[in-house]
C-alpha cells in the first residue's frame, strides 16, 4: 500500500506533525529546540506549528527537519516541503529590572503570548491532577515564584515592543476560590489593558457563580477559556479527577454557556484534547460546544514516558474527520473564527478551511487582520463593545 | 464593583445610546423655545427665564437622566446666568437653615448607628416582644416604624434589612415562596415608610418643604406642630398595614423558635452597652427635646448642629466615621430646590403658572388640597421624593394666596404624601431594600402597595379635614 502523503497540504501536515512529531538532524535545531516544548515551525501559506521533538514517541516519526542551502525543509522520506524557523524573539534573552529572565515570565505561542504569573494549582497539592498534566503551562502544585504585576509588565512591554504578538494570554491553575482565579488575576489585567492597547485572552477555572464571569469581561478580558478537555463523562472523571469533583462537568458547561452570551463571537473557547477520548465522544464535544456558541480548540495529547494515556491506535487518518467536523460545526453554528488563528499549538478554524473546502486558508479578510490596522481595529472594536455592555450599577445617578 | 453585562443586541444598545444625546437636545430645544418665545401677557421676563429652568429641571429630575443633585446645580447656575435672581441672594439661599437642618440630622443618625445603640435597641425590642410569628411581625413592623420617626427611613431600613434577612433565614424561609417572609420584608418596608412621616427626621423632605416655604413666605411649621398633624395618619396607616398585609399573605409558620436563637446570638456580639453608645443616645434624646422646646426660637437647624458639635467635643464619633453616612447629594439636591423654588416665587413665576394652570381646577381649597396631595402621592411612585417638593412646591404656594389659604397646610399636602410610596422601588429606598432579599417581588408590592396609596391618600385627606380643624389649622388662613 502506498504511503500516504500529507506534505502537500500545510494544514494535514500540521496536524499529522503534531501527531507524530520530527526528528532533527541539524544542530542550529536541535539548539534552537532545546529547552523548549517543541520547535516552531513556519509551513506554507504561514501555517505555525509546534512540532513536538523531544518526546519519545517522535524517535520513530518519518519526518525530519534538514537544512537546505540557506533554508530548511521537512521531509517524509518520499517528498519534502519548504519551510521556515520561526526565530525566537530576542527578548527572550533579557530580563527584567528585578533580575528575572522575561523567557521565564512569557512565552509566545504565534499570536498569543501566554504569562502564568503563578505556577501554583491545587489539583497537585490535592493529588487531583490532570493525569496528562505535567505542568501546562508551567502549573504545578508548588507555590514557586509568583511575579509582580511589574515584572509581567515589563514582559508585556518587551512582548509589543517586539511586536511577537498581539494578544496576552493569561492563564492560572486551580484555587478553591469561588472566583475561578479572576481575584489574582485581576491586577494584572487591569494593569496590562491601562497600560497598553492591547487584547487579553484569561485561561481560568469556571467560577461558582456567573457574576464572576461578568466582571472578567468588565475588567478587560476580550476572550475566555474554561478548558474542558474531555467530553465523554466517564473519562473525564478517571481522567480529570480535580475538574471532575472540585468544579463538575455541568458547571463548565453552565460557565461557558454564559460566558457566549457575555464575551464577543468567537471569543469563548475550551479545549478537547484529542487522543484522550473516542473521536466520537470529541465530535460530540465539538457539537455541544459550537451549539451554545463556544469555539471547541483541539490540541493533540502529546504522550511522555509516564504519561501514556492516550486512545491507539490513533494517526491522522482517523483524526482529520474530527477536524472537519470541528469546521464544519462552527461554521454551521456562525461562530466567528477569526479570534482563534495563528497559533503554533493547535489547528485553528481558519487553517482547515483548506482541508474542508479546498479552498486557500489565507484571504485578504485574513490579511487584514493579520496587518498593524486590522489589529487595531479590533482592539478598538473591542473596547468599544465592552463600553456599550458593561453597567457599572455602583455608577448609577443616584 | 457591582457590574451587569447588556446582552441585548448591539444595535439596540447603540440604538438607546443614540437616545440620550437625542433627549438632551431635545432638552435644549424645549428651553430655548421657552426662552425664545414671546413673554406671556401677565409674566415678566424673568419669570419667563425662571419657568424656562423650571421646565428643565423637572424633565431632569422626572427622567433622573443625571443625579438629581446636578440638576440642583445646573438650576443654581442658570437662575443668575439668565439674570432671575441676583448672584449673590441665589448663592445665599442655599445657605438656607432646611440644609443645614438635614446636614445636623445626617450626622447625629450616622452617630447613632455607628455608636451601635440603634442597632441594640432593635434588636432587643424585637427578642422582648418577638415571642410568635404575629408578634413577631408587629415587631419588625412598628419598630421599623418608630425607628424612623428619629433617623431617615432609608438609614433604618438599610440598618433593619440584615437582621431580618438573618430570622428569615433562620425559620428556613423560602424566597419568593414564604408568606411569613413576605411579611417580614413587607413590613420593615412599610414600616418604615409610614414612620417616616412622622416626624422631620424621617426623611429629608418635610425640611425640605419647610425650608422653601419659610424663604417664599416667611411662614414656618414647627417640629412638633407637624408631628401633632400627622400623628393619626400613621396611627391609621400603622393599622391598615398591618391589616392588609396579613390579609393579603396570612401567616404560614407555627413558631419563631429558630428566629430567637439569631436574636440572641447577635445581641450576645453586640457585648455590654458601651459609654459611647449611653452618651450618643443621650445626645439624640436632648435634641430631641431641644427640637420641640427649642426649635421656634433657634432654630431646628442651630439644635441640631449644636447636638453635633457636642457629638464631636465629646468624642463619640470621629468625622471619618460620619462621612459615609452624610448625603451630600442630597444635600445639594435640597439647596437647588430651594434656590429654584424662590426664583419662581419672585420672579411672579409661580403665581402665573397657578393662574394659567391649576388654579382652573382647584377652585376651593380642600380641591387645592385634594389635588396637591393626589398629585403628590402619584409622583412619588415614580419620581424621588425631594424631586416631587421641588416640582410641586412653588406652584402650590403660588395658589395659596390667590385662594386665601395658609401656605403652611399646602405644603403638608406635598410634603406628607411625598413620603407615602408603598408601591415600586424606584420611588423610595425601604421598598428597593426589602425587594432585594428576593423574599418579595415588584409584582405583589405594586399590588399591595396601591391599596395603600388609596387607602393613605383618603386617610389622609379626611385627617385634614376632622383631626386638623380640632387642633387649630385650617385651610384658610
Amino acid at each position: 500500500m502506498k504511503k500516504k502523503t500529507y506534505l502537500h497540504n500545510p494544514a494535514t501536515l500540521k496536524i499529522d506533525l503534531m501527531l507524530r512529531g520530527t526528528r532533527i538532524d541539524d544542530p542550529v535545531v536541535k539548539a534552537w529546540a532545546c529547552g523548549s516544548a517543541g520547535v516552531d515551525i513556519m509551513l506554507p501559506e504561514k501555517t505555525l506549528v509546534n512540532i513536538p521533538c523531544r518526546e519519545e514517541f517522535t524517535r520513530n516519526s518519518p519526518y525530519l527537519i534538514k537544512k537546505k542551502g540557506s533554508g530548511y525543509l521537512i521531509t517524509d522520506g518520499a517528498s519534502d516541503v519548504e519551510v521556515s524557523l520561526v526565530e525566537k524573539p530576542s527578548f527572550y534573552n533579557r530580563r527584567t529590572t528585578t533580575g528575572v529572565p522575561f523567557s521565564n515570565i512569557a512565552s509566545v505561542h504565534g499570536s498569543y503570548t501566554v504569562i502564568t504569573p503563578s505556577p501554583r494549582c491545587d489539583f497537585f497539592n490535592r493529588s487531583v491532577e490532570c493525569k496528562y498534566c505535567a505542568g501546562n503551562f508551567d502549573v504545578t502544585g508548588r507555590e514557586g515564584v509568583v511575579y509582580s504585576v511589574e515584572e509581567v509588565l515589563e514582559a508585556v512591554e518587551a512582548v509589543l515592543k517586539e511586536k511577537a504578538s498581539g494578544i496576552i494570554y493569561f492563564s492560572i491553575g486551580f484555587s478553591d476560590n469561588d472566583d475561578g482565579g479572576l481575584g489574582f488575576l485581576k491586577p494584572y489585567i487591569l494593569a496590562v489593558k491601562k497600560s497598553f492597547n492591547c487584547l487579553v485572552a484569561v485561561e481560568a477555572l469556571p467560577p461558582k457563580k456567573n457574576h464572576w464571569i461578568d466582571e472578567t469581561y468588565a475588567l478587560g478580558a476580550d476572550s475566555i477559556l474554561y478548558n474542558l478537555e474531555i467530553f465523554d463523562r466517564e473519562l473525564f472523571e478517571i481522567i480529570c479527577p480535580g475538574r471532575a469533583t472540585l468544579i463538575g462537568q455541568k458547571r463548565y458547561f453552565e460557565a461557558l454557556e454564559h460566558a457566549a452570551k457575555v464575551f464577543p463571537n468567537g471569543t469563548v473557547a475550551s479545549h478537547l484534547i484529542v487522543g484522550l477520548e473516542p473521536p466520537g465522544s470529541t465530535c460530540m464535544g465539538v457539537d455541544y460546544l459550537s451549539g451554545i456558541g463556544v469555539v471547541p480548540i483541539l490540541p493533540i495529547y502529546r504522550p511522555s514516558a509516564n504519561r501514556a494515556l492516550r486512545i491507539e491506535p490513533l494517526d491522522t487518518e482517523i483524526i482529520l474527520p474530527v477536524y472537519k467536523h470541528l469546521y464544519k460545526s462552527i461554521k454551521k453554528n456562525k461562530i466567528n473564527v477569526n479570534w482563534v488563528r495563528d497559533i503554533s499549538m493547535v489547528t485553528t478554524p481558519v487553517e482547515l478551511k483548506s482541508i474542508v473546502s479546498g479552498e486557500k486558508q489565507k484571504s485578504i479578510v485574513d490579511g487584514f487582520y493579520n496587518s498593524r490596522l486590522g489589529k487595531k481595529t479590533a482592539w478598538g472594536l473591542a473596547t468599544l463593545r465592552r463600553k456599550l455592555r458593561v453597567i457599572d450599577r455602583d455608577d448609577d445617578s443616584e | 464593583m457591582s457590574i451587569e453585562i447588556d446582552t441585548r443586541p448591539i444595535w439596540v444598545i447603540l440604538l438607546l445610546k443614540a437616545l440620550r444625546p437625542a433627549f438632551y437636545l431635545a432638552v435644549v430645544l424645549i428651553f430655548w423655545g421657552l426662552i425664545a418665545m414671546p413673554t406671556p401677557e401677565g409674566l415678566s421676563i424673568e419669570g419667563q427665564r425662571a419657568i424656562a429652568i423650571f421646565a428643565v429641571c423637572l424633565i431632569l429630575w422626572v427622567s433622573n437622566i443625571v443625579p438629581l443633585a446636578i440638576t440642583s446645580i445646573f438650576a443654581i447656575v442658570l437662575v443668575p446666568v439668565l439674570g432671575v435672581l441676583p448672584k449673590k441672594e441665589t448663592y445665599a439661599l442655599f445657605g438656607n437653615e432646611a440644609v443645614f437642618f438635614i446636614l445636623g440630622a445626617f450626622i447625629l443618625a450616622g452617630a447613632v448607628m455607628h455608636s451601635g445603640i440603634s442597632n441594640r435597641l432593635a434588636l432587643n425590642i424585637m427578642k422582648r416582644f418577638g415571642g410568635s410569628p404575629r408578634t413577631l411581625l408587629i415587631s419588625v413592623f412598628l419598630l421599623s416604624a418608630f425607628l424612623s420617626f428619629f433617623m431617615s427611613e432609608h438609614a433604618v431600613a438599610a440598618m433593619l434589612f440584615p437582621i431580618v434577612l438573618e430570622i428569615a433565614k433562620g425559620l428556613g424561609l423560602k424566597p419568593g415562596k414564604s408568606n411569613y417572609g413576605k411579611l417580614l420584608f413587607f413590613a420593615l418596608a412599610w414600616g418604615c415608610v409610614i414612620g417616616g412621616v412622622a416626624t422631620f427626621l424621617g426623611g429629608a423632605r418635610v425640611p425640605l418643604a419647610v425650608g422653601m416655604l419659610k424663604e417664599t413666605t416667611g411662614d414656618t411649621i414647627g417640629f412638633l406642630d407637624y408631628s401633632v398633624a400627622v400623628f393619626p395618619l400613621v396611627v391609621i396607616l400603622l393599622a391598615a398595614g398591618y391589616l392588609i398585609l396579613t390579609r393579603f399573605f396570612p401567616i404560614d409558620i407555627e413558631g419563631v423558635g429558630s428566629a430567637r436563637a439569631v436574636l440572641e446570638r447577635r445581641i450576645k456580639g453586640l457585648g455590654k452597652l458601651s459609654v459611647i453608645e449611653y452618651a450618643t443616645g443621650t445626645v439624640l434624646v436632648f435634641t430631641i427635646i431641644g427640637w420641640i422646646t427649642l426649635g421656634e426660637g433657634f432654630g431646628l437647624a442651630t439644635v441640631a448642629l449644636t447636638s453635633v458639635v457636642v457629638l464631636f467635643v465629646f468624642k463619640l464619633v470621629k468625622w471619618k466615621d460620619i462621612e459615609e453616612y452624610v448625603n451630600w447629594g442630597i444635600i445639594l439636591m435640597y439647596g437647588g430646590a430651594i434656590v429654584l423654588g424662590a426664583a419662581l416665587d419672585k420672579s411672579g413665576a409661580a403665581a402665573w403658572l397657578v393662574k394659567s394652570s391649576v388654579g382652573n381646577w382647584a377652585g376651593s381649597p380642600w380641591m387645592a388640597f385634594a389635588l396637591f396631595s393626589f398629585l403628590s402621592i402619584l409622583l412619588t411612585a415614580a419620581m424621588s421624593n425631594a424631586a416631587v417638593i421641588a416640582v410641586l412646591l412653588p406652584v402650590s404656594l403660588g395658589l395659596a394666596s390667590k385662594l386665601s389659604m395658609d401656605p403652611a397646610v399646602l405644603t403638608y399636602a406635598i410634603a406628607v404624601p411625598a413620603g407615602l410610596d408603598f408601591m415600586f422601588p424606584m420611588g423610595t429606598p425601604a421598598i428597593a431594600i426589602a425587594a432585594s432579599s428576593n423574599y418579595i417581588n415588584v409584582k405583589e408590592s405594586a399590588k399591595g402597595g396601591f391599596i395603600m396609596f388609596i387607602t393613605a391618600w383618603v386617610v389622609f385627606n379626611l385627617v385634614a379635614a376632622w383631626w386638623w380643624p380640632l387642633i387649630g389649622m385650617g385651610y384658610s388662613r
